[in-house]
């Protein structure tokens, strides 16, 4: 696959603070990269740099095997970002979506605009007159989307896309969002805490967290408080009174990431294991990804959800179902700090 | 208390009548009102949003400069003016005094605050998520600015409406650099104040009713801009 963008010692600073810290990405044509982390771990300030609407404090940006930023403009009508809130332009319906098509001066516009609408599940002859105005969240939304995607972009950036989105909305934005990937080989980059909608729809995931990537997939993270008990070892106790234990923290306020791959589950209490983590819980939810070779499931222990990943097959031996307790295994060194 | 019902229906008969006296000033006030504010516009909209879109050095202190002027008495306008077009000052080469183009002038100067001040602030308060749609969508330069202006449109029309309302209700200017000259320059706010000097109410209550009216239109467009400018 060809590389698309190319990040190398990306740092970015807001008021001498820094918030984005990547010393390397690369995405690749045709990919759905998902971003994760939590409020405030520099997803959006990541997609505006991708969307060239922000240049990094440092480093070097190459898109398309061309730097960006030494010279000229940078090529912002590549990439066109979906923001959180489905800001409209107070226009009409149609007039929202032939616009970035009337800045680059193309012709069809009717034509192109009512196959955008139709895609994002909003009938053109419906909606096409409606003002800005007289509009629900999702089809707000939808409306903002069909205006990227009448675009046929290169590069679609999504920030919380079903942020504010009914149901409904959420699948017809991830089947148009998936067409785009298949007809025209966007690249699509979505930073979401829907993490569901996110299973199906990426074919690989960063963890951010604190403007680093922190990992790959769908970590767990696990922030303290963490209390030294013995021999090295601390606890994070849980609402329930059960306690996650690991190794040497950084402080007792550090975060950890746990791999869901880390994660083994049990349909009994084991005995006689090496792990020190024997923790109890219900499953909560189960997804099958992208990929369709590992299942996500969600376990509940007292308030806190963590996240396995097991193959279809392990599910069929287990025989596991949302709502049945499940024991969950890992080691205490399985935690890293970040 | 008689005199005041007789002047009102005096008035009113004034008006539907035709009188041309009455239709002459009301007419006055129509062209001197819209050749002030299309000037304003056409001057004031763009100094608005280079003051309300972008940040340079000395911004803030044109902006407090032009809210200042907001309050600026229309007699001290109409005595600067007429400094500059009398046949002594340095435009009177010009022969603008007591002309309609004079009292455009001193009109103008009173609404340009009103039209930069309001457009600032318009397009100062345009949602910071604006200037990033339009950008990913596309937009560049020029595109950007008139987009931009385009979604401040309400609030714009909310700016030439208020000065508008400034412009015809405004005396001291008029009197001034148009001299209330019958047939010629002589507004509506001139002539209600001339005829009430004199003690003849009928043309002052007829030209009120029709300023009133006016004002009720300019406040009902007032009323459709703010609203439509906060959806």
């Amino acid at each position: 696959m060809k590389v698309l963008y190319e990040l190398s010692g990306i740092k970015h600073k807001y008021n001498g603070r820094l918030v984005l810290d990547i010393p390397r990405l690369v995405i690749e044509e045709g990919d759905i990269v998902g971003l994760v982390g939590p409020n405030g771990s520099g997803k959006s300030t990541l997609l505006r740099i991708l969307a060239f609407l922000e240049a990094p404090s440092e480093g070097t940006l190459h898109f398309n095997g061309m730097p960006v930023g030494s010279e000229g403009e940078p090529p912002r009508r590549d990439a066109t970002l979906l923001l959180q809130d489905s800001f409209l332009l107070k226009r009409s319906v149609f007039d929202n979506v032939i616009y970035g098509l009337k800045v680059r001066r193309e012709k069809s516009l009717r034509k192109k605009a009512f196959e955008a609408l139709k895609m994002v599940g909003l009938p053109p002859e419906e909606f096409a007159h409606r003002p800005w105005y007289a509009l629900s969240g999702g089809e707000a939304q939808r409306v903002a989307l069909a205006a990227r995607l009448v675009l046929r972009p290169k590069v679609l950036l999504l920030d919380e896309p079903t942020a504010n989105v009914d149901e409904a909305s959420a699948i017809l934005i991830k089947e148009a969002v998936l067409r785009a990937v298949k007809e025209w080989k966007t690249t699509v980059v979505v930073a979401t805490h829907d993490l569901l909608w996110l299973y199906e729809v990426a074919k690989s995931v960063l963890n951010l967290y604190q403007g680093r990537i922190a990992a790959h997939g769908t970590s767990n993270l696990i922030s303290g408080p963490w209390r030294p008990i013995n021999d090295g070892l601390w606890e994070r106790a849980l609402p329930d009174g059960q306690r996650i234990l690991a190794v040497s923290p950084s402080s007792e306020t550090a975060t950890a990431i746990l791999d869901p791959s880390d994660i083994v589950i049990a349909t009994s209490p084991p005995a006689k294991v090496s792990a020190q983590n024997i923790l109890s819980g219900r499953v909560t939810q189960m997804l099958l990804d992208n990929s369709g070779e590992r299942v996500a499931v969600a376990i509940s222990l007292g308030g806190v959800s963590l996240r396995s990943t097991i193959t279809p097959k392990a599910v069929k031996e287990l025989s596991i179902q949302p709502g049945q307790r499940v024991w969950v295994l890992f080691k205490a060194t399985a935690l890293r700090w970040l | 208390m008689d005199y005041i019902l007789e002047g009102l229906i005096n008035g009113i008969v004034l008006l539907v009548s035709g009188d041309e006296e009455t239709y002459s000033a009301i007419s006055t006030t129509l062209k001197v009102s819209t050749m002030s504010i299309i000037a304003s516009l056409i001057i004031g909209i763009p100094i608005g949003f280079v003051l309300g879109y972008f940040d340079f050095p000395g911004k803030r202190t044109l902006r407090t400069i032009s809210d200042t002027l907001l309050a600026m008495p229309t007699v001290i306008v109409g005595l600067l003016v007429y400094a500059f077009i009398s046949r002594r000052g340095p435009l009177g080469s010009l022969g603008l005094l007591f002309t309609l183009p004079g009292i455009a002038v001193g009109q103008t100067i009173l609404a340009l605050p009103v039209v930069v001040s309001l457009t600032a602030g318009a397009v100062e308060g345009l949602d910071r998520q604006l200037k990033l749609t339009l950008l990913t969508l596309g937009a560049r330069g020029r595109q950007l600015a008139i987009s931009s202006l385009w979604e401040g449109r309400y609030a714009v029309l909310l700016a030439a409406a208020t000065a508008y309302g400034r412009v015809i209700s405004e005396v001291g200017a008029s009197m001034m650099l148009g001299g209330n000259i019958k047939w010629h320059t002589r507004t509506m706010t001139t002539a209600i104040s001339l005829e009430t000097a004199k003690g003849e109410f009928d043309m002052g209550i007829a030209l009120g009713l029709v300023l009133m009216l006016l004002a009720f239109a300019v406040n009902a467009a007032l009323s459709a801009f703010k609203k439509r400018a906060a959806q």
